[in-house]
């Protein structure tokens, strides 16, 4: 099973961060719609299960 | 072709009004606003084209897609759930912190300044630790949040834990059913979760949150060292456990705050290095990042700085820590400092004035899709529009100049281009202030935005001035400090500033009815037409009041019920507020609060205390009418009036006449004015001061409809002033009702100029010509009147200046008319988002006409 840490669009949170956290990092995914694009950054983390927007890095 | 203004007779000359700009004679009357929009840039062009709004129109959302997010109930939950325990000003702080690390990030293309306070940008939080009530709502509807079983999970979690249900206990219950009818009075503010906030923003941008923390910590550390001292010392030492926590709060709420907003810096670079193929916005993307990793956390330096920082402290004030209406801000002056450091010293951030219009433009748009979570009820009282964002600008400084500057301008010349419905904007007229910034002031308002709406620069600092005395720690408002007052909502001003702005809607703001007031004290305290209820004291039967001053005092008694009520409503939440529902990070952001260790919400320096009366000049001119026809000509008696409504007029035309020709407000009529300017006040704002409320000061009057005097008049059964049960009610707080005024725009001017005593703040609604306003004489025929208006002491004016043809052809093809824009009451709305009922009475309202005597009196020079 595909884990978060494998993603390509996974972004490691830098260490010297606020909210660094072991195995922590931004899920970052381009959003087109009918007004246009945009991007969402959710924290996960790299055990978490992939979920449906996996892309393997 | 457009309509130009006939020639008049005017000090022995012609005067012509050809318009001031003659390309405009080619356009239509039917489609003028849909040519004056002109985006300064190809960007805010872009982003105006691709804006999501959130506009309602009869408590739907308009835009396809919008809808609640489930995120922040669901974080805000789960910290509630794991701090059980601490004290709670820190669990207020975890559950910010656990939405702001938690939360999904949003970042649009094109966008400068980036942000938003939910977890996609068709979508608007909820608030479930506020009111049950307004969750609920929306779980019923197609905007719940997703998935509805866990909303519905949460809701039910927090109903003893909310505002509502800490509230609720200490009310009969009875009284609370007759609130909820919102027909004499606004439902209380724990079951609505409504509130306003203004935010202290000046800190933020000039000290930055680090330095707030280093502030606070100093503080523990201080705190610490004194409970500490020998001799042990209870009275004094156990102050500081409270002061501890407070500040523990605003660290916690501040640190969150900073990583939230650097968590934007990454989402830029990422974006940057990974997504975006155009060079130029890579390069913009990359200075996003570093703008967003420094501020707040840092002073902010340039201009770009300041719009960021101050669009996180927004976010986070009115819509993540908790919702707020609102913008309340001294824009210009606020800004101003990093104006003159990008623009004119080009110190920092280096731009020009030009480069300046289009951040405003920008920030303009990021409002506009502001979305706001809140009941249906409150999306039906806003119709055409999103929620109330207004910002003030102009008035006079400290040392009593004019305080226009070039950010002034600035902002007034990207409101005329980039034309939205929000914010809307409050311009403190002085008559020292500067001709250039009045001009454009002008321009907006003839272009038909509806605003900015005009405040009386003097009253409101001498208002400010009064409610200081009443300041229960002894710490009101310095002469000084009045000069940077900006209205909270649409209407009352109070301070801005680093202290002692006004935190919580418990302070001012709500409603009450007087025309349904009147109906039911013509009932002995009973609601026939609408709720079919007791809805106050009894007071005996009309029939039975045998003199005018006996009606006088049975709307008086009506009046004290419903008035004590709402404002005991809202002082017992102001309670609960410093106890459950504290702001640690508006508490950070504060100097007040951050120097004595208090919570926001329960620290009050500047009292401000107000309630607004909606639909009084119905009841005035219903008080009018029955004295001339019942009590004085003895035409008719008080029983063949009540059977004459209870029949909505119907077999009862000609006495229907009578009472809708009786004298009416707006006309400069003795007989009229004289009766209604002693119901404002010795009623209104008479019985409304003898409260005191949580600020120990006194409550007065701001009469401001808002889109209430639709709502209210459907409520209200046919009134003694010949209206229909079910019509409109009065527009404005103090404006003449929808085409009842004749006599011009001086004679409204004279009527509203005698109400002086007990008031706080009265909107008045004017609808000007458009083809004077648009023609060479325009802005000298406005700037004379807006003089004259000041030297008759006059609290407030806005103004529509949109033709009927307009509106009319809106009607018939809406698609056409998107920007369409008019002002409603406090707020301004696009025409065609207005559900029938509430644009047919713009339409209704009287288009005033400048005659030789109107400009005679305004001493006009042409």
């Amino acid at each position: 099973m595909s884990k978060c840490g494998e993603c390509a669009l996974f972004f490691q949170v830098p260490d010297d961060a606020d909210d660094f956290e072991p195995g922590k990092a931004d899920c970052v995914t381009e959003i087109k719609d009918e007004k246009g694009k945009y991007w969402l950054s959710k924290p996960v983390f790299d055990n978490m299960k992939a979920c449906g927007t996996f892309k393997k890095a | 072709m457009a309509t130009v203004a006939e020639a008049l007779e005017y000090r022995g000359k012609s005067i012509e009004f050809p318009l001031e700009y003659p390309e405009e004679n080619d356009i239509p009357d039917e489609e003028l606003h849909e040519h004056l929009a002109r985006p300064s840039t190809e960007r805010t062009k872009k982003l105006k084209a691709r804006c999501r709004w959130k506009h309602a129109s009869a408590g739907e959302f308009v835009e396809k897609g919008v809808t609640s997010g489930i995120q922040r109930m669901r974080f805000i939950t789960e910290a509630h759930r794991a701090s059980d325990g601490k004290p709670e000003v820190i669990r207020r702080a975890l559950g910010l912190a656990n939405i702001l690390n938690k939360y999904t990030l949003v970042l649009q293309q094109d966008e400068f300044i980036i942000g938003y306070h939910a977890e996609d940008p068709n979508m608007f939080p909820l608030y479930p630790e506020l009111a049950y009530m307004a969750v609920a709502d929306y779980l019923i509807s197609d905007y719940a949040p997703q998935p509805v079983d866990e909303a519905t999970e949460i809701m039910e979690y927090w109903k003893p834990y909310s505002m509502q249900g800490k509230c609720e206990g200490y009310f009969d219950p009875e009284d609370l059913m007759r609130m909820y009818q919102v027909s004499t009075m606004e439902a209380p503010g724990f079951a609505t979760g409504y509130n306003s906030v203004v935010p202290p923003y000046e800190t933020v941008l000039e000290d930055g949150l680090l330095k707030r923390i280093e502030m606070a910590e100093a503080n523990i550390k201080k705190a610490k060292e004194a409970m500490a001292e020998t001799p042990w010392d209870a009275t004094k030492g156990l102050k500081w456990i409270d002061k501890i926590d407070n500040w523990e709060a605003m660290v916690i709420a501040d640190k969150a705050v900073i990583a939230w907003a650097r968590r934007h810096a990454r989402l830029a670079k990422i974006v940057a290095e990974n997504f975006e193929t155009d060079p130029k916005r890579k390069e913009e993307l990359l200075e996003i990042s570093e703008i967003n990793h420094r501020v707040p956390a840092e002073p902010c330096k340039g201009l770009k700085d300041a719009f960021q920082a101050k669009w996180y402290v927004f976010m986070v004030c009115h819509a993540i820590d908790r919702y707020a209406s609102g913008f309340a801000q001294t824009e210009d002056a606020m800004l101003f400092p990093y104006y003159k450091a990008s623009v004119i010293e080009k110190a920092f951030q280096p731009m020009t004035h030009a480069d300046a219009i289009e951040w405003v433009e920008m920030e303009r748009l990021k409002i506009s899709e502001h979305g706001a979570g809140k009941s249906r009820a409150y999306r039906e009282i806003f119709p055409g529009s999103n929620d109330l964002f207004i910002l003030t600008v102009g008035g006079t400084k400290a040392d009593g100049s004019d305080a226009c500057n070039e950010m002034t301008d600035a902002i007034l010349e990207a409101t005329r281009n980039i034309r939205t419905t929000e914010p809307s904007i409050l311009f403190r007229y002085s008559k020292i202030g500067r001709e250039k910034t009045k001009r454009l002031v002008f321009g907006c308002i003839r272009d038909g935005l509806g605003y900015p709406s005009i405040k009386h620069e003097e009253i409101a600092l001498e208002q400010l001035k009064y409610y200081s005395q009443f300041s229960k720690e002894g710490n009101g408002a310095t002469d000084e400090e009045t000069h940077s007052w900006a209205n909270v909502l649409c209407m009352s001003p109070g301070l801005t500033g680093r202290r002692k702005t006004q935190k919580t809607r418990s302070e001012g703001g709500g409603s009450i009815f007087p025309a349904k007031i009147l109906e039911v004290a013509l009932n002995d305290g009973y609601d026939w037409s609408y709720a079919d209820m007791q809805l106050g004291p009894k007071t005996g039967k009309s029939e039975n009041l045998k003199t005018f001053e006996e009606l006088w005092e049975a709307f008086k008694v009506q009046y004290q019920y419903a008035t004590s009520l709402v404002i005991r409503c809202k002082d017992v939440m102001r309670h609960f507020e410093g106890r459950y529902l504290q702001m640690p990070f508006v508490s950070s952001i504060d100097d007040g609060c951050m120097e004595l260790g208090r919570d926001a919400c329960e620290l009050s320096e500047q009292p401000n205390g107000w309630h607004n009366p909606i639909t009084t000049v119905v009841a005035a001119n219903s008080m009018v009418a029955i004295k001339k026809l019942i009590y004085d000509d003895k035409k008719y008696t008080m029983g063949q009036l009540m059977d004459a409504l209870k029949a909505n007029w119907e077999g009862h035309e000609e006495m229907h006449k009578d009472f809708k020709n009786a004298p009416k407000w707006g006309n400069d009529d003795e007989y009229a004015d004289t009766i209604i300017k002693d119901f404002y006040e010795d009623i209104i704002g008479g019985e409304m001061r003898r409260i005191t409320n949580y600020s120990g000061g006194p409550v007065l009057p701001v009469g401001q409809a808002v889109g209430l005097y639709m709502e209210i008049g459907s409520r209200t059964g046919p009134t003694p002033d010949g209206r229909f049960g079910g019509e409109a009610a009065d527009d404005g707080g103090i404006s003449p009702y929808m085409g009842t005024d004749h006599k011009g725009p001086t004679a409204v001017l004279r009527s509203v100029s005698k109400v002086q005593k007990n008031q706080k703040a009265n909107l008045l609604n004017q609808r000007l010509s458009v083809p004077i306003m648009r023609s060479k004489h325009g802005f000298a025929i406005w700037h004379a009147y807006m003089d004259t208006w000041h030297d008759l002491n006059i609290d407030h004016v806005q103004f529509n200046v949109v033709s009927t043809a307009e509106m009319k052809a809106a009607q018939k093809e809406p698609e056409r008319h998107q920007d369409l824009i008019v002002r409603v009451a406090g707020f301004s709305a696009r025409f065609v988002d207005i559900p029938t009922y509430g644009q047919n009475t713009i339409i209704a309202r009287n288009e005033q006409q400048f005659g030789a005597e109107d400009l005679e009196y305004l001493n006009v020079n042409l």
